[in-house]
């Protein structure tokens, strides 16, 4: 009898992304608890939380490879990828990644679940700049997503023949939005792509709402917010109505009709209580911690070339559709949806793209991927 | 930065011997969109690429087909050592960047993006101070022709200055050609008004 496999699970569930933690990590924890109730393979969750504090994730790394984990689940942002990428590098481990991120980054020793920008803001933008215009406003966290996205947002504008209206930051956590406000107030943009996170993020949504009550032209309708980072698990923490109508981009939303989500949410209503709500956090985690169980299994190993080998051949149905790893970037074909926010803390989908292979530096490349649809670098409006 | 750097069909030649740090090189390149090709031997000056990664360890300095700074493409360097010498080794090839061995996924496309700024950079200052040393060295003809004007219109140096120059700005010429033209007598003296 085989010992039981062991799998770490790296989130912080306290600081400003707890929400998305604890949702990563019950998505996590219950796709193990899943698999090894089909009983072919024992396997043992081993917990870190380094509580918000980006020195502690590498302590929490080296705890989990200790104890004998070569596969890690983990991270919320890229300063805590990049803080643990080397020890895992240096282990010869995987890291499996899942939320959406700024690309430029293909790592041996990372399998990425999570969107690069040709997966969300690239497509998000096809569908914006023909319906609305290509004169958004840009807002960010000052932290590298923040930034990088709108440098990206920046050139597709400029490809599109359009303008950047304006561009502002705000430290993380910071809520003070007003002046924000009255610049986009003044200069009116077509829509506004909204890269801040967390609190900054729900007083921005709310603001927007306050200027709309005054002006219509600010309603979502004719300026949507739109953001690739939004979900589920945090529309209970913006003030109550305040966020519908806007927009989000992701690969999964709780409301997709798929038979496949169908069965997901009964299995997790039965587990979590019928109010949970599945966020794309918890659907991504929930889908690297199945891919990584299922590689591991058919390999026969937990020997990270052993699963790379065993992820590049096989497509694997998957929450969210069948997922395929790319060989050369390791970085999963995701679909693309477009949501809108509801009345009911949730997201109607308005809009949806089959599979897109990733293209992390944005090469343009044709790839080889048969069911998949080839990137593509700029809007065509 | 503007536009997102992009290497795509680019070709790279990368001088160094094959083991694990160019096995993870050339997987990156690739994913970059180049086209690399992986050789130990000198690169001929008639097959330059786009791009040279060239090994400062062990490099010699015949490997490379020009002389001290003057790439004819972006060079990144591969060390390990430590030592002064190596790394003076891969100033003089030209090297605009270093990718540390062992070799990390994440070093590669930064250095990339570094090493041709800096080539483009030194490509656009090298043609301006050519540029510059032309006109330096032709300074005199200069000199002789507003010596001319200020003798025929009988005018300050200021003045025949100014004539030579606003002459040359209506003929859309480079001043030094104005000056040759009218120290050879090849055409009638531009006028003071």
């Amino acid at each position: 009898m085989m010992d039981a496999l062991k799998i770490g699970i790296l989130y912080s569930t306290t600081g400003p992304y707890g929400s998305m933690g604890r949702d990563a990590r019950d998505g996590a924890e219950f796709a193990l608890a899943e698999f090894a109730a089909d009983g072919v393979t024992a396997v043992e969750p081993v917990f870190f939380d380094p509580h918000a504090d980006l020195a502690a994730y590498l302590e929490g790394a080296r705890q989990l490879l200790r104890a004998g984990c070569r596969h890690i689940i983990g991270t919320i942002t890229s300063a805590a990828r990049k803080e643990v990428i080397p020890l895992v590098e240096k282990h010869d481990a995987l890291l499996w990644y899942m939320c959406p991120y700024e690309g430029f980054e293909a790592n041996e020793n990372v399998v990425y679940v999570g969107g690069c920008p040709n997966q969300h803001l690239i497509p998000l933008f096809e569908h914006l700049i023909p319906r609305l215009g290509a004169r958004p406003y840009l807002v960010g966290a000052n932290y590298v997503w923040g930034w990088e996205m709108n440098r990206l947002a920046r050139e597709l504008v400029n490809n599109a023949g359009g303008e950047v209206l304006g561009e502002r930051y705000l430290p993380l956590e910071e809520t003070a939005v007003d002046r924000i406000v009255a610049d986009i107030e003044q200069r009116r943009p077509s829509f506004i792509l909204n890269n801040l996170i967390g609190p900054s993020s729900y007083a921005f949504l709310a603001a927007i709402r306050q200027l709309a009550d005054r002006d219509p032209a600010f309603l979502p309708e004719n300026c949507p917010v739109v953001s690739c980072d939004l979900m589920e698990c945090e529309l209970a923490d913006i003030v109550p109505d305040a966020a519908v109508g806007q927009l989000c981009a992701a690969s999964y939303f709780d409301t997709l009709s798929t038979p496949e989500n169908l069965g997901f949410k009964r299995r997790v209503a039965s587990r979590f209580g019928p109010e949970r709500r599945v966020s794309s956090v918890f659907a991504s985690a929930y889908t690297a911690a199945r891919l990584c169980a299922e590689a591991i299994t058919a390999a026969g190993s937990d020997d990270p070339v052993a699963v790379r080998g065993e992820l590049y051949q096989t497509v694997r149905p998957s929450l969210l559709g069948p997922i395929a790893i790319d060989r050369d970037t390791n970085h999963a074909a995701l679909p693309f949806h477009l949501g809108q926010i509801n009345g009911n803390n949730s997201f109607d989908v308005i809009a949806s793209r089959p599979p897109l292979a990733a293209d992390p530096y944005l090469t343009g490349r044709a790839r080889q991927a048969k069911l998949l649809a080839k990137p593509r670098l700029r809007v065509v409006s | 930065m503007r536009e997102t750097p992009n290497f795509n069909g680019w070709r790279a030649t990368v001088l160094h011997r094959e083991d694990g740090n160019t096995d993870r090189l050339m997987r990156q390149l690739r994913l970059l969109g180049l086209d690399p090709r992986l050789q130990w031997a000198p690169l001929p000056a008639s097959d330059v690429p786009d791009l040279v990664i060239v090994d400062a360890d062990q490099g010699w300095d015949d490997l490379l087909p020009w002389q001290t700074e003057q790439a004819a493409c972006p060079v990144v360097a591969m060390l390990g050592s430590e030592a002064p010498g190596r790394i003076a080794w891969a100033i003089q090839q030209g090297a605009g960047a270093i990718i540390a061995k062992p070799v990390a996924a994440s070093a590669v496309y930064p250095a990339l993006v570094m090493a041709a700024s800096i080539h483009q950079e030194r490509k656009t200052n090298a043609e301006r101070l050519r540029h510059l040393e032309e006109r330096v060295r032709l300074r005199p003809l200069v000199h002789a022709a507003v010596e001319k004007l200020m003798r025929a219109h009988r005018v300050d140096e200021e003045r025949a200055y100014a004539i030579l120059r606003d002459h040359a700005m209506r003929r859309r010429l480079p001043m030094e050609q104005i000056a040759a033209f009218i120290v050879g007598g090849a055409e009638p003296l531009p006028e003071a008004g």
